[in-house]
């Protein structure tokens, strides 16, 4: 294991010292903003909590975990931030740009927003989109930052970034070795998606926490903010082994690529986006479900849960195929939609109770 | 109040029952015909000779037939959600109701699904389609609106490459050209760009007569028409864009409001507060909109439909393949994007004279609170209420007449 102290360094100063850029959603390539000597903090959000009338009339009819963000900038919970990333990765995130953009126009928020529009797939035209967008997202930084963002710093900000990708790789083993609960593994990736790469990977590698020879569950769905879902499942003995929601093993964040050039790098990264993993809001449900059942299998998933929080529409769009395919493996499937905050740990008991675990599924 | 109605919506009506009588029967007969979403490119289609049926004009068609509650309970069956996107999706539920029960004999399988990646669900819907024997979905990009110039209005006709962006426009442009070339493959034919143009030319005319009928509207005390009525006369027109016919119609429309402004043709005769109404059409009970006639003198006297007819549409340029582009990047952006989307109601409103504003909030609008502060901010008096315009069971539990009559006696005084 590659210990904190011996990666390669990216920047100047101490993580604490450098600027703070926040980010909604999941499509930044972090190698842009710690380029910029920035340190990327991705706000998640949670299952629980009331969202203030105010972020639902902002935002409309969206789901509650974009109003409990919105919630928490407005209250000035994230006021040290140096500038703030929204990724158009959902209606809820797109949403929220578009009001913040006017909001941080009046003053009311103190830093400025900057939109990620990234469309995921292949296309020499979308690539070229992406690319664009990145490097727009370079100009934001280099805007709120006051650093230079050239070949040099990109290439060390990948070269550092580079080391979580590996901590991720070995998370992921663990999990399929029963050496990682889904608690630990999701507390590490919202940890590892808030910091430096030095201090995210001591938190990817710091989750071990072994497990037992409980039903082996894979999370589809809406993606958990937190890990409070988690613990209701893994309570009962069972472990998550995986998942693919964009704040777990879904996640992109430390995506990192090398080139001969700024611009080789770039697009290097919009190459990476547009082959990784789909996400519910963004990918089709084809694309969706054989990814799933590629993840079942690998991480031998013995049982698919999805919990679809209200208004998180998109995952329950997919539901009838993710359950059709999962039938072919003769893996159970349960499912809960339009979850609310308040049923969040109803629904995961009721998972929990409904999972009826068949032996040798892939026999 | 039938004396009131406008021919131009009779007929458009009896035009567009007329017209898809004849597309569904050549698609019975083996010719493709596609269902695309109304932000689609549907300029290529009419270029290449290809029918379309619009699905959220078919989703209202249905919704009127009150087969709205019917078809999304198709969708249950199939382990689909009714409870999300229902606009989009009564038409793919509506697709497996007996025949007996399908809305104007039914929708054929079409060929071709087209749609735009906008919001969550979209595409999935539209990928569900695709599954369906016989017929084939090609999606679109949907980027954000970035930039936001102030008064989209003046700058989308000529300076749209500063209103949107040109990378955006880039990346649209070229799937158009990807979507010429997917329906080539398909259909053996070619895009005519010569005859693209045209229809471009046609569609800037048609906007032409729906601008001057929209301003004559706006400053006509009373009120000459009913928005329910509008509607039609503007969106049967608007789904034949591209076509002499529409621009006849256009035309058509504006005579005959003109006709009747000189009449001194009223609605409402005794017109006391003028209401405007922001948000898609409440298809399941389009009677509301007069309801308040009698009792209030309340009328309303704005819809988007013909207004975003006169705004959202007019592009000009020498590349047909780009200013179509140009005509739907950002098309939705231009009514719900916020701060766009509130300074053109704004705008409008205060264009209209509107003493009130009844604004609908439906489930994938962001933004409303800008639209209803800034027209308070005005002075307009804004009612919000949250309901799906075309499933009937929630615009029904919304209450929504009776809280227009609440709001009308509390906060909309009639003018003297």
């Amino acid at each position: 294991m590659q210990s904190a102290h011996n990666l390669p360094g990216f920047g100047g100063g101490r993580a604490q010292d450098r600027p703070r850029i926040g980010v909604v959603g999941a499509d930044l390539p972090r190698q842009i903003v710690l380029a910029a000597d920035a340190v990327p903090v991705r706000l998640f959000g949670s299952w629980s909590g009331a969202v203030s009338l105010r972020a639902s009339e902002l935002l409309g009819a969206v789901d509650a975990v974009a109003g409990r963000i919105l919630d928490a900038i407005l209250a000035g919970d994230h006021d040290d931030l140096a500038g703030l990333v929204i990724c158009n990765d959902s209606q809820a995130n797109l949403r929220m740009f578009y009001v913040l953009r006017v909001l941080a126009e009046r003053g009311e928020v103190p830093f400025p927003v900057q939109l990620l529009d990234a469309p995921r797939g292949p296309g020499t035209a979308k690539r070229a989109f992406v690319v664009a967008q990145y490097a727009r997202l370079v100009e934001f930084c280099r805007a709120v930052t006051g650093a230079e963002v050239g070949f040099d710093d990109l290439r060390r900000a990948g070269d550092a970034e580079q080391s979580v990708v590996v901590a991720l790789e070995r998370l992921r083993e663990r999990r399929v070795q029963s050496r990682c609960t889904g608690v630990s593994a999701l507390n590490a990736y919202r940890t590892a998606a808030c910091s430096a790469p030095e201090v995210a990977v001591a938190a990817i590698d710091d989750a071990q926490v072994s497990t037992g020879e409980g039903d082996r569950i894979f999370v589809t769905g809406s993606a958990h903010p937190d890990s409070r879902v988690y613990q209701v499942l893994e309570s009962t003995g069972a472990t998550i082994v995986a998942e693919d929601h964009d704040t777990g093993d879904g996640g992109w964040f430390a995506a990192c690529t090398t080139g001969d050039s700024a611009a080789d790098i770039l697009a290097g990264l919009a190459s990476l986006h547009a082959d990784r993993p789909p996400s519910a809001a963004r990918g089709t449900t084809a694309e969706r479900v054989t990814a799933l059942r590629r993840k079942v299998i690998e991480t031998r998933g013995a049982a698919v849960m999805a919990l679809v929080r209200d208004l998180d529409d998109a995952p329950a769009w997919e539901l009838a195929a993710v359950r059709e395919a999962l039938d072919t493996l003769r893996v159970p499937f349960v499912s809960r939609t339009r979850i609310t905050a308040e049923e969040a740990s109803s629904a995961s008991s009721d998972v929990v109770n409904a999972l009826a675990v068949r032996e040798g599924a892939y026999g | 109040m039938s004396e009131n109605r406008l021919d131009t919506a009779a007929i458009a009506t009896r035009y567009q029952k007329a017209w898809f009588a004849e597309t569904a029967q050549r698609a019975r007969d083996g010719q493709p015909i596609a269902l695309v979403n109304a932000d689609a490119p549907h300029e290529v289609l009419r270029a290449m000779g290809i029918p379309y049926v619009v699905n959220q004009w078919w989703a209202s068609i249905i919704s009127a037939k009150r087969l709205g509650p019917a078809s999304l309970e198709r969708l249950v069956a199939l382990g689909l959600p009714d409870f999300s996107q229902q606009y989009d999706a009564i038409p793919l539920g509506a697709q497996d109701l007996p025949v007996e029960q399908r809305a104007w004999g039914g929708l054929p399988e079409p060929a071709f699904a087209i749609a735009e990646r906008s919001g969550d669900v979209t595409q999935k819907i539209f990928e569900l389609w695709g599954e369906r024997e016989g017929t084939e979905t090609f999606l679109l990009s949907r980027t954000g609106a970035d930039p936001v110039p102030s008064a989209w209005w003046e700058k989308v006709p000529h300076d749209w490459e500063d209103a949107f962006g040109a990378d955006r426009l880039d990346l649209l442009q070229a799937e158009i050209e990807e979507l010429v070339t997917w329906l080539s493959e398909r259909t053996g034919r070619t895009l005519d760009r010569d005859r693209l143009a045209q229809i471009m030319d046609l569609g800037n005319q048609q906007v032409e007569w729906n601008r001057r009928t929209r301003d004559l509207i706006a400053t006509a005390r009373p009120t000459p028409v009913l928005v329910n009525d509008t509607m039609p006369a503007v969106m049967v027109p608007q789904w034949h864009r591209g076509t002499q016919w529409a621009v006849d119609t256009a035309r058509a429309l504006h005579d005959e409001v003109a006709h009747r402004i000189d009449e001194g043709v009223a609605v409402c005769a005794d017109e006391r507060r003028r209401l405007m109404w922001v948000g898609r059409g409440l298809w399941s009970d389009l009677d509301m909109y007069r309801r308040f006639h009698e009792e209030f003198g309340a009328v309303f006297v704005w819809s988007m439909y013909l207004a975003i007819a006169a705004d959202g549409y007019p592009r000009y340029g020498d590349d047909p393949v780009r200013a179509l582009a140009a005509r739907f990047v950002g098309f939705t952006d231009q009514l719900y994007v916020p701060p766009w989307s509130a300074q053109w109601y704004v705008k409008e409103a205060l264009a209209h004279g509107v003493d009130g504003v009844v604004h609908l909030v439906a489930d994938d609008t962001p933004g409303a609170g800008f639209i209803s502060e800034a027209l308070e901010a005005e002075g307009i008096p804004v009612l919000e209420i949250r309901a799906n315009n075309a499933d009937s069971r929630s615009s029904g539990s919304a209450r929504i007449p009776e809280r227009i009559e609440e709001f009308l006696r509390e906060r909309v005084p009639a003018r003297a």
